[in-house]
């Protein structure tokens, strides 16, 4: 299906398929992270993105419905400790929404 | 493009966490203290039982010390691999060397050039050894223990102070920047425990 602007310019086709769940800043950051390790913890998510734990816990959540992440919960003694990695499927996904965000931008016209 | 660029600086951090504790800075530090002790008490065992009591040492207290303050990362397989390669590479460089000291200080006959400019060979070595750790891991401090550790050798030579007071030296400098390192670490981090239904569990 060709989707068009307002005024009728077809919008570039790479611009439809960006994934827009991944496309929002703290999501990507989330998926960026878990994209270069195996396994991430909550705890250190929380610190290298600065979210706080209801933010964190809200964005790995819906990254979880649409089957991008794993979350394990395991208890260390009396602790908690939540285990986060990115499926096949997310891992596809991040890769397909850089190479559709380089498109878009490498299509872009010069001043 | 902005975003790879944006990758390999997420991943670079990922790398950083392992060095933001200081601890290594610690190990270092103690190691070099092996060495001068080795040389004043002639006990060539002395860098090989501190290089592994304390390398082991130091990821248990990483599990106590630093995962509860900064939370766990595993990193994928093949960053594992290369991680392991280059400790295999550096632990096997100090091991070569360390033999290679103890060979060419017990040879009885051997140059006079080399009789005097070996502790500056061989510092200049163990230096360049930590600057390959520098440049790997991108901790710039590790550039300034390498200065440290030559620094030793040179003062050695022109000042005529004894070689093992330069290890010891360099070494005692190196645990107290350590020190100082995971002393703001611990202010900085406090431990943290996962929120549960929005309350935390002590």
């Amino acid at each position: 299906m060709v989707r068009t602007f307002n005024n009728g310019d077809q919008i570039p086709e790479p611009v439809t398929r960006i994934d827009r769940l991944i496309h929002e800043p703290s999501r990507y950051t989330l998926m960026a992270y878990l994209y270069v390790v195996e396994v991430a913890d909550f705890l250190f998510l929380l610190r290298q993105t600065g979210m706080t734990w209801g933010n964190l816990s809200a964005h790995l959540g819906k990254l979880e419905v649409a089957g991008y992440v794993v979350i394990e919960k395991e208890f260390l003694g009396k602790k908690p400790h939540t285990t986060v990695r990115l499926t096949d499927e997310g891992r596809n996904a991040f890769e397909e929404y850089r190479g559709n965000m380089k498109r878009v931008l490498d299509n872009l016209p010069t001043k | 493009m902005v975003a790879d660029v944006n990758l390999k600086e997420i991943q670079r951090k990922v790398y950083m966490t392992f060095f933001q504790d200081g601890l290594w800075d610690i190990f270092l530090g103690l190691f070099i203290l092996g060495w001068g002790l080795s040389i004043l008490t002639e006990a060539a065992y002395l860098p090989g039982v501190f290089f592994t009591g304390i390398y082991f040492t130091i990821w248990g207290i990483k599990k106590w010390l630093t995962y509860p303050r900064i939370g766990y990362v595993r990193f994928s397989a093949t960053s594992r691999r290369r991680i392991t390669a280059r400790f295999l590479i550096l632990g096997t460089a100090v091991l070569l060397l360390g033999v290679m000291a103890a060979v060419l200080w017990g040879i009885g006959t051997r140059p006079q050039w080399l009789a005097d400019y070996f502790p500056l060979i061989f510092n200049g070595m163990l230096a360049a050894i930590v600057c390959f750790v520098a440049y790997w891991a991108r901790v710039n401090r590790f550039y300034l223990h390498a200065a440290l550790i030559f620094l030793g050798a040179v003062f050695h030579l022109w000042l005529g102070t004894r070689w093992e007071f330069g290890f010891i030296g360099a070494g005692g400098i190196i645990v107290l920047i350590g020190l100082g390192i995971l002393i703001s670490f611990l202010r900085k981090y406090p431990k943290m425990v996962e929120e549960v239904h929005g309350e935390d569990l002590q």
